[in-house]
């Protein structure tokens, strides 16, 4: 009866509006990700990103993550880190909370990509400059 | 073969006897032989003194000989037989280099036998010249390469073995690769007639003769780099070139050196925003055709050191690169505030443009000291007065003089072409040299007077014993140091040699027109600067420092930053990070005289302009446009817009600093000497020093040369060529 309607959409639609923190929540989160979204909550990374899935939805919608806040509009996909990031593309369905990843000594921690930062890698030249430049003396 | 030019190598050393300076100098003595005789070239009657060579008169008729030993600045030696042309009714071919002419003579430069000659001899000479132009520096530039192209033949036939020489060691600049010498001893008598360092020479005859030093040693001189210009083959090419570039790549462009105050004509070498080499170019004038090794090879302290950025000290008082519009706002923001005390330094390789510029925008702004690095004193008339800061005999008079004077002042190093006249004019004129200061090598005879400072007074009143010759000479120059005149006592001491020379302008047989006091300049810009009105000497800025000091390129140390002020603003402009970037806060990067078109006014007087033969570096710019920018930000626009303004500024100041290529004369010696008359002071007794005395002293004199890894190299070279045991 209440499908017949359409009441259980608006219920849905209350509900992941809860679920989002009220309407100013629900509405940040629209305007952060473009997306409202009703999932369970699988697991979160190091760097505080939340893991959801919803088997509902079409496959490749189904499972989604939410930067952490400190983030704001500056995310990238590059924040998700490996371990994370084979269950977000469908390469497993083991989460990393249930199923460890490997961990070698060598391996070094997951770093974004600094593109378009201070940081960004830029590759050195190997040729010598035609004029090189004064260096001020540091002062002590 | 080799026979002249072994018996000319034997005589080196004493001074050369009449006829063999005739021989070298029959083309200067041409005046004295009126009656002319005459000869046919290829049937073209030309009329030539008499003693004059068949190549001479040939070169009269416009007919050029091919050659390789000869060169009209040099003793004839006659050895490579290049030159063999035939005579009308002779029975063998003659070298045209070394026979003078007879009358009537008939000279066959394209006969048969003329053709026949020369291809012979082509052949002779490449029996041992290795194939190897594709790797040789000297290919597209070789004598021996173009002369075969055009007299050679065009087989071989000689299918023996090469005989193969080793490669000497001659020092940081000249590369050698003995087996392509075809021992035209160029580099031989260059070395021992002009550079005056009897260190080259011949070994061994026939097919084992060598050119080299008989020991390993280093080729100790300040002109080393010209016998690279002078050798016509491979044999002898530049170290610090060497496989960099072919002569067909390269651009081309004339200019001036600033390295020393003799302002040598110079042609920049470049190619992909680069200098690859600076040779000389001929100013009979100025540098004849040679060129000093710290002008030849400074070009890469050109690449090193730069500045590239504009900077401003941040608050931690580090510098820190910026834009230009945040480096022009702090400093016009300071130059603003400052409320007129404003004051500029000028350093040794600027450009009038610049100083000008810099002058008027100081004072503009209410500051009135702008200052020269170099100290000149103030007593009498000081730097009112132009004669009393130029070389007055120019430095083609040096061959007209018959006694010179040096006074505190090494010319060898300060200014080497210069020393390099003087003493050819030693060689060929009966110029006899002393000298008051340290006791130097100038590479010719040169009586040594003592270093005291009172000898001056004692040469003035007649007491000295060496009076006599001064008095009595026909055409005397006294040339000043001005290492001597940043003394204390320097004001008194020049006096002095203002009366002096008054004196001995009034007794001698030159008359008026002869100009006996010279002033040797040390740096480019100094004369420039004390015709825009600069103060010599920073003694100003030191007794009443200003809120804002500029400096433009000011890289000497005359004023250290201990000594100014904590809150004082210090602005540098200039194009190398040295002493005068380091002390601070703003920095605004400018071009070095490669870079920009530009004025200089060498020790003569005589103004001259380089050529930007590339664009400066990095966000640098050309300097007195960043004055000019600087000027429009303080609030105070300068009225000049483009190049033609400045130098109409320059013009309206001092006609004489566009006047291009001409020495602009410079009188009012007899004021001078008379105000001179007033100065009294006290005299101090410390010997007359100068700061250049050996040859690694030569080698870095400014910010370009301190950059340089090849000067670095040579200084090193220098040193170690000390503890040589074969150097007497």
């Amino acid at each position: 009866m209440a499908s017949y309607f359409g009441l259980d959409k608006l219920v849905k639609a209350v509900r992941i509006i809860r679920n989002h923190g009220g309407i100013r929540g629900a509405l940040y989160q629209l305007y952060r990700v473009d997306d409202l979204k009703d999932g369970t909550l699988v697991g979160e990374d190091a760097l505080g990103n939340k893991y959801y899935e919803n088997k509902q939805l079409l496959l490749g919608r189904d499972r989604w993550v939410i930067y952490h806040p400190r983030y704001g509009m500056d995310y990238d996909g590059s924040l998700v880190p490996a371990e994370w990031f084979g269950w977000l593309h469908h390469k497993t369905d083991k989460p990393p909370t249930e199923v460890a990843p490997t961990s070698y000594g060598w391996l070094s921690g997951h770093t974004e990509n600094k593109t378009g930062t201070e940081e960004a890698y830029v590759p050195y030249s190997t040729t010598k400059p035609k004029i090189e430049a004064w260096v001020p003396p540091k002062r002590i | 073969m080799l026979r002249i030019g072994v018996s000319r190598l034997l005589q080196h050393g004493s001074r050369h006897t009449a006829a063999s300076a005739a021989a070298a100098s029959a083309a200067r003595a041409q005046s004295s032989a009126p009656e002319k005789i005459e000869v046919f070239i290829d049937d073209i009657p030309v009329m030539v003194p008499p003693g004059t060579t068949v190549l001479q008169a040939a070169a009269e008729a416009g007919v050029e000989i091919p050659r390789f030993c000869y060169h009209e600045r040099l003793s004839v030696a006659g050895n490579c037989r290049m030159c063999l042309v035939e005579v009308e009714k002779s029975v063998k071919p003659v070298a045209a280099c070394a026979m003078p002419v007879m009358k009537g003579w008939r000279i066959k430069t394209n006969s048969e036998m003329t053709r026949k000659a020369r291809e012979g001899v082509m052949e002779f000479l490449l029996i041992n010249h290795p194939l190897d132009c594709p790797i040789c520096d000297q290919g597209g530039e070789c004598d021996l390469q173009d002369q075969s192209m055009t007299f050679g033949s065009d087989r071989t036939r000689f299918l023996d073995t090469k005989r193969a020489v080793q490669d000497k060691n001659i020092g940081p600049l000249v590369k050698t690769i003995m087996t392509r010498c075809i021992h035209c001893t160029r580099c031989v008598r260059f070395a021992t007639e002009i550079a005056g360092v009897e260190d080259l020479g011949t070994t061994g005859r026939g097919n084992d003769m060598q050119i080299g030093t008989y020991v390993e040693k280093m080729l100790m001189s300040e002109l080393s780099g010209n016998v690279i210009d002078l050798c016509p083959v491979g044999a002898l090419t530049s170290k610090p070139y060497a496989f960099t570039a072919r002569p067909w790549e390269i651009r081309r462009t004339d200019s001036i050196d600033v390295m020393d105050a003799v302002g040598s004509n110079i042609v920049v070498n470049h190619r992909t925003g680069e200098v690859l080499r600076i040779l000389p170019q001929v100013n009979e004038e100025i540098n004849e055709e040679w060129l000093s090794d710290k002008s030849r090879f400074a070009y890469d302290g050109l690449k090193r050191q730069r500045l590239l950025y504009p900077m401003v000290k941040d608050s931690s008082g580090e510098l820190r690169s910026c834009e230009w519009e945040d480096a022009l706002i702090v400093a016009a923001k300071a130059l603003k505030s400052a409320d007129g005390s404003v004051a500029a330094i000028a350093g040794g390789l600027v450009d009038a443009e610049s100083l000008v510029a810099l002058k008027d925008l100081v004072n503009k702004l209410g500051g009135e000291s702008t200052c020269t690095e170099e100290i000149f004193p103030d007593a009498g008339t000081g730097t009112d007065l132009r004669s009393s800061y130029l070389l007055n005999t120019k430095i083609v008079g040096v061959e007209e003089a018959d006694l010179i004077v040096f006074i505190g002042t090494n010319p060898r190093y300060e200014a080497p072409l210069f020393n390099a006249r003087v003493r050819k004019a030693w060689m060929y004129n009966e110029l006899n040299a002393a000298i008051i200061g340290p006791k130097v090598d100038l590479t010719y005879d040169c009586e040594h007077l003592g270093d005291d400072p009172s000898i001056i007074g004692k040469l003035l009143n007649g007491s000295h014993p060496f009076s006599q010759r001064l008095n009595t000479a026909k055409r005397p120059m006294i040339v000043v140091g001005t290492s001597l005149l940043a003394r204390p006592d320097g004001g008194v001491l020049y006096s002095q040699l203002l009366q002096l020379s008054q004196k001995l302008r009034s007794g001698c047989e030159g008359g008026a027109e002869w100009r006996v006091l010279n002033v040797l300049q040390r740096v480019a810009s100094q004369v420039a600067a004390l015709d825009l009105g600069y103060t010599p000497g920073v003694t100003d800025i030191c007794n009443h420092p200003p809120k804002v000091l500029y400096l433009l390129g000011a890289d000497e140390g005359a004023i250290t930053r201990d000594q100014l002020p904590k809150d004082m603003l210090v602005i540098y402009q200039g194009h190398h990070g040295d002493r005068g970037a380091e002390m601070a806060d703003v920095i605004l990067p400018g071009a070095a005289y490669t870079e920009k078109t530009a004025t200089y006014v060498n020790t003569e007087g005589r103004a001259q302009l380089t050529r930007a033969a590339l664009v400066p570096p990095g966000m640098a710019r050309e300097d007195w446009k960043i004055i000019r920018a600087l000027s429009e930000i303080v609030g105070t626009k300068l009225p000049y817009d483009c190049l033609d303004d400045v130098r109409m500024r320059l013009t309206e100041i001092s006609p004489n600093l566009t006047r291009y290529g001409e020495v602009e004369e410079a009188n009012y010696f007899t004021q001078a000497s008379a105000l001179a008359q007033l100065v009294s002071g006290k005299q101090d007794t410390t010997p007359i020093d100068v700061p250049q005395k050996k040859l690694e002293d030569f080698y870095m004199t400014n910010s370009i040369t301190r950059a340089s890894p090849t000067m670095a190299k040579c200084i090193a070279a220098v040193r170690k060529e000390a503890a040589n045991r074969y150097i007497e």
